[in-house]
C-alpha cells in the first residue's frame, strides 16, 4: 500500500501517536489539536494521503484521529483560508 | 607527545564540540594550530575546558581531510577530482534536472550543527529560494527537536531559561536523562561546585552515571527508571506535588492559565500516577519518587537540566512538557537558580533550531504557514515562498523509498552513522539520483554520494555559534580553509548556480540579514559581539546586550500553558526473544559519532565502544568481562566488547556510540517522537549472546555488505 509520498501505514502510525497525545483533552480541543498539528507540521502530500485513506474508510485510524482528520478535511477542502495562519495563543484565563 | 611549538599568534574563538560552547584562544605557529588555551573571559566557561576542546583539535589537519571537490556518475563509480566550478555547476544542474522530472518537492537539504549560524541560515535560504520548497531540516531533528516543541508549548520559548552561572544560585539540582560530567564537562564542573557548597541533587537516569556518583558529586535521590518510563515517573512526581499540595498557587494564578492548571492537576492527580502504581512499572522505589517530588517543590530554588535521555523517546516532546509543567507548578521560573534547561549536544544545535532550518518554521520559530511572517521573508529575499510545510529529515528518507524524493544537499551531517535504522537510511540513499555531501571527510554517508564538496572546520572560517544557554559567540578564522572555501562560501555558490543571485563579502552580512528577519536576534551584530564578548538572545531594543534569564516578568505568550501529559508506553517492548533494554550515552573524551575525536589522540583514553551489562545478566549468558558479544534487536545486530558493570541494573544494557565500526544504529528502531519524529534511540529491546573472540566489531547484518564500497578516491 503506497501513497504518493510515504507509505500509508507509516502515516497511520504517526497520526495515531498524535491522537494518543491529545486523547486526554476535551473532545473539541482534542480534534482541533490533532487538526492543527497535521496542518502545521505535515507536508501537504502527507496530509492528502491521510485524508484519502480517511475517505477510503480510514482503517487503522483511532477514533481521535478520525475526528481530527475530519476537521482537517473540512478545512482543507472547504475553508482553507480561514485557518491558514499559525496556532494563535489562547486568551488569558481560557 | 612532541612539545608544542612556540605560538606566533593566537585567535579567540569558540569550541565546536558540545553545547557549552567554551571560549578558547587558538594558538598558531607556522600556519598550524598548535594549542588551544581556554579563554578566561569566556562567559560560558570562565577559563575552564575539557579534554575534547583542549586537546582534540588535530582532526582539522588529519590526512583524511578531503582537499578537492569530487563527482561521480553513480555510487559504484570511482570518485573524480574536479574544480569547484565544475562540482557546483554539476550539483546544481542535477538538482534542477530532478526537479524538472519529478517536481519541485523531489529534492531537499539538511544543515549541520557543526556549522555556524550563518551557514545554517544560508542552507535554509538555499532550500527556500533556490529549491523553492521547504524540504529543509537540521540535525536537532534527531536530538532536541522535542525541546523546541515541548518548551514552546508550555513556556513559549524553545530554549534554556537560564544562563549556566544560574546553577550557582540553585538549592536543588535536577538532572534528567543527561550526564553532564561526561557530556557537558565544563558545565558539569560548575554544577559540582554548587553541590560541594551544599545543593541537593536529584538524578533521573536508568544508569548509575558519573553524575550520580563521582568525586564531588553524589545524588541525594537517584531514580534509576526503566528506559521509556520518563513521562510516567515525571507525572508521578507531579502527582505527589498536586496531592500533597506542594505547588505554588500564587505563581500559578499570576503567571499561568489557571483553568489549564486545574485540568492538568486532575490528570496527574489521578490514582493511576500514584508512586505506588508507577514505581513498580518503572522499576523504582515509590518512596524515592515521593522524596524527589518533595525536594524539588521545597526548593527554594530548584533547577532542571535535561538531555537526550528525555527527548529521544516516542514521548520525547511529552517528557519535555512534563518538565515545563513541574517548573510552572512549583513557581521555579523567572529568576536566578531555577528554570528548565536543555543540555544541547552539539556546539551549535541551539543555532540550528533558532535559524529556520525547519520544514515548518522560519528563523525565530515562526510558522511558514503564517502569511505575515512569510511575507516578511518574501520582501527580504524578493521571491515568492512555499506556503506549506516541507518534509522532515526522516520523512525525506521515507519518501525516497517511494520515489517521491530523489536528491539531497547534506551539509556536515552523516545520517548513515547518526540516524536510526541504518539499513533503512542506506536503502533510501541508494534510491536517490543525486546526493551532495559537504563534509571534512569521506563519511559513511559519502559512500552513497554523487558529489562531494570538501567543507571547512570551525578553525577555518568566521561566524557565530549559539550555545545551550542561548549565548551567541564568535567563531573566528584561525587558519585558511584547507580545501579553499569556507562552508558559507560553498552554499552561496550553490545558491547562485541554482538560479538565485546573492552575494556576501563576509559572514557578518549574513548575521545582519538574520537580525533583520529574526526578532530574538534583532540587536545582534559582529560589532556588538566583539565589544561585549558574547550575547544571549533575545537581544533587541529592550535588551541591547542580550538576556541572561528568560520569563522574569512574563512569558512570550503572556501566560504559560500546562499541557496534558498522559503516559503512553512505547511500542518497543521486551519479550522472550529480546528480553533486555539497550540505552545509549557518551563518555568524556569522545564526541558524538566520533568523526572528529576519533581522528585525534583522545582515542588513547577510549578506543572502542563497550557494552555495559550487569554481572547477573552476563553470567546467565555465559559472558565474561571483555568477551565479544552480539547485540541483536528486531532491526539488526552488531558486535561489541562486553564490560560487566553494576552501573546498569539487571535487564538494562548500555553502550556509547562514538565509533563508526560499532554501527550502533544498525540496531536502533524506526520508532520516533509523536510530535517531531525525533528517533527513539534510548529504548531498544535486545538480546546479547557471546560470540567467537575473533569476530569483528560492527554490524553483522544485513547492510554490512553495503559498507565494502571503496571509501577513498
Amino acid at each position: 500500500m503506497t501513497s504518493a509520498v510515504i507509505e500509508v501505514q507509516k502515516l497511520i502510525d504517526m497520526a495515531n501517536q498524535i491522537g494518543e497525545f491529545f486523547a486526554p483533552y476535551a473532545p473539541d480541543q482534542r480534534a482541533e489539536g490533532i487538526r492543527n498539528h497535521l496542518r502545521h507540521y505535515w507536508d501537504p502530500r502527507m496530509r492528502e494521503a491521510l485524508l484519502h485513506h480517511l475517505d477510503s474508510g480510514g482503517e487503522g485510524l483511532s477514533p481521535e484521529v478520525r475526528a481530527g482528520a475530519t476537521l482537517l478535511r473540512d478545512a482543507e477542502r472547504t475553508a482553507k483560508q480561514a485557518y491558514a495562519g499559525p496556532p494563535r495563543p489562547r486568551p488569558a484565563g481560557a | 607527545m612532541p612539545i608544542p611549538r612556540k605560538p606566533e599568534s593566537s585567535v579567540v574563538t569558540t569550541c565546536a564540540y558540545c553545547g557549552v560552547g567554551c571560549g578558547f584562544k587558538a594558538e598558531v605557529s607556522q600556519g598550524r594550530v598548535v594549542r588551544m588555551i581556554p579563554w578566561k573571559e569566556g562567559k560560558a566557561n570562565h577559563g575552564h575546558s575539557c579534554v575534547k576542546g583542549r586537546f582534540a583539535f588535530d582532526y582539522y589537519a588529519h590526512p583524511d581531510r578531503v582537499r578537492t571537490p569530487m563527482v561521480r556518475e553513480s555510487i559504484d563509480a570511482p570518485w573524480r577530482a574536479v574544480g569547484w566550478d565544475e562540482a557546483i555547476t554539476h550539483a546544481a544542474a542535477e538538482l534542477k534536472r530532478i526537479q524538472a522530472s519529478h517536481g519541485v518537492k523531489s529534492v531537499g537539504a539538511v544543515s549541520s550543527s557543526r556549522c555556524t549560524n550563518e551557514e545554517i541560515f544560508l542552507v535554509q535560504k538555499f532550500a527556500r529560494v533556490a529549491l523553492r520548497n521547504n524540504n529543509i531540516d537540521n540535525c536537532s531533528r534527531i536530538c532536541h527537536s522535542p525541546t523546541q516543541f515541548g518548551l514552546s508549548a508550555t513556556l513559549g520559548a524553545g530554549a534554556a531559561s537560564q544562563h549556566f552561572d544560574s546553577v550557582l544560585a540553585a538549592d536543588v539540582i535536577v538532572v534528567v536523562g543527561a550526564n553532564p560530567t561526561e557530556g557537558h564537562p565544563v558545565f558539569g564542573s560548575l554544577m559540582k561546585r554548587r553541590i560541594r557548597e551544599g545543593a541537593k541533587l536529584i538524578v533521573l537516569d536508568p544508569r548509575r552515571t558519573e553524575t550520580v556518583t563521582s568525586p564531588h558529586c553524589r545524588a541525594d535521590v537517584h531514580l534509576p527508571l526503566k528506559p521509556g518510563t520518563n513521562v510516567a515517573v515525571l507525572d508521578s512526581i507531579a502527582h505527589v506535588i498536586v496531592r500533597e499540595r506542594l505547588f505554588n498557587r500564587a505563581f500559578i494564578e499570576s503567571r499561568c492559565h489557571v483553568a489549564e492548571f486545574e485540568t492538568w492537576s486532575a490528570l496527574v492527580g489521578d490514582d493511576r500516577y500514584r508512586p505506588e502504581v508507577i514505581g513498580p512499572e518503572a522499576g523504582l522505589d515509590p518512596d524515592a519518587i515521593r522524596r524527589a517530588a518533595r525536594l524539588y517543590a521545597a526548593g527554594p530554588n530548584s533547577i532542571i537540566y535535561y538531555g537526550l535521555g528525555v527527548t529521544e523517546h516516542s514521548q520525547g516532546s511529552t517528557g519535555v512538557m512534563c518538565l515545563g509543567n513541574l517548573a510552572l507548578a512549583c513557581g521555579m521560573l523567572g529568576r536566578e537558580g531555577v528554570g528548565v534547561n536543555p543540555l544541547r549536544g552539539q556546539g551549535n544545535v541551539q543555532g540550528g533550531s533558532c535559524l529556520g532550518s525547519w520544514p515548518h518554521m522560519f528563523s525565530g520559530y515562526r510558522f511558514v504557514t503564517d502569511p505575515d511572517v512569510r511575507g516578511s521573508f518574501e520582501q527580504e529575499w524578493g521571491i515568492e515562498l512555499d506556503a506549506e510545510p516541507g518534509l522532515r529529515l526522516p520523512n525525506m528518507f521515507d519518501a525516497a523509498l517511494t520515489g517521491a524524493f530523489r536528491g539531497m544537499y547534506i551539509q556536515g551531517e552523516d545520517p548513515v552513522q547518526s540516524d536510526p535504522n541504518r539499513a533503512h537510511i542506506v536503502a533510501a540513499l541508494k534510491q536517490m539520483e543525486c546526493v551532495i555531501v559537504q563534509d571534512l571527510y569521506l563519511t559513511e554517508t559519502a559512500r552513497y554520494a554523487h558529489v562531494f564538496l570538501p567543507g571547512s572546520s570551525a578553525l577555518e572560517k568566521d561566524g557565530t555559534f549559539t550555545n545551550a544557554e542561548r549565548r551567541v559567540s564568535r567563531v573566528r578564522k584561525v587558519v585558511e580553509p584547507i580545501a579553499g572555501l569556507a562552508d558559507w562560501e560553498i552554499t552561496v555558490r550553490l545558491i547562485n548556480a541554482t538560479g538565485y543571485a546573492c552575494h556576501y563579502d563576509h559572514p557578518s552580512q549574513i548575521l545582519d540579514e538574520i537580525a533583520r528577519t529574526s526578532p530574538a536576534y534583532r540587536g545582534m551584530s559582529y560589532d556588538l559581539i566583539d565589544r561585549v564578548g558574547s550575547v544571549q538572545w533575545p537581544c533587541d531594543e529592550s535588551a541591547p546586550e542580550g538576556t541572561e534569564v528568560l520569563h522574569t516578568r512574563t512569558f512570550p505568550r503572556g501566560k504559560a500553558n500546562f499541557m496534558l501529559t498522559a503516559y503512553v508506553p512505547t511500542r518497543e517492548r521486551v519479550n522472550d526473544r529480546f528480553p533486555l533494554l539497550l540505552t545509549t550515552g557518551r563518555i568524556l573524551s569522545q564526541y558524538n559519532v566520533g568523526t572528529q575525536t576519533r581522528r585525534t589522540g583522545n582515542t588513547a583514553w577510549y578506543s572502542e565502544d563497550l557494552l555495559e551489562i550487569h554481572p547477573q545478566d552476563a553470567m546467565a549468558r555465559g559472558i565474561c568481562d571483555g568477551d565479544r558479544v552480539t547485540v541483536a534487536s528486531r532491526i539488526g545486530s552488531v558486535t561489541l566488547k562486553a564490560r560487566t558493570s553494576e552501573r546498569v541494573n539487571p535487564g538494562l544494557v548500555y553502550t556509547t556510540f562514538h565509533f563508526a565500526q560499532s554501527k550502533a544504529n544498525a540496531i536502533t528502531t524506526e520508532l520516533s517522537d509523536w510530535a517531531t519524529n525525533c528517533p527513539e534511540y534510548k529504548v531498544t529491546a535486545v538480546e546479547i549472546t557471546k560470540v567467537s573472540p575473533t569476530a569483528p566489531t560492527g554490524a553483522t547484518r544485513p547492510e554490512a555488505t553495503n559498507d565494502t564500497a571503496e571509501m577513498h578516491p
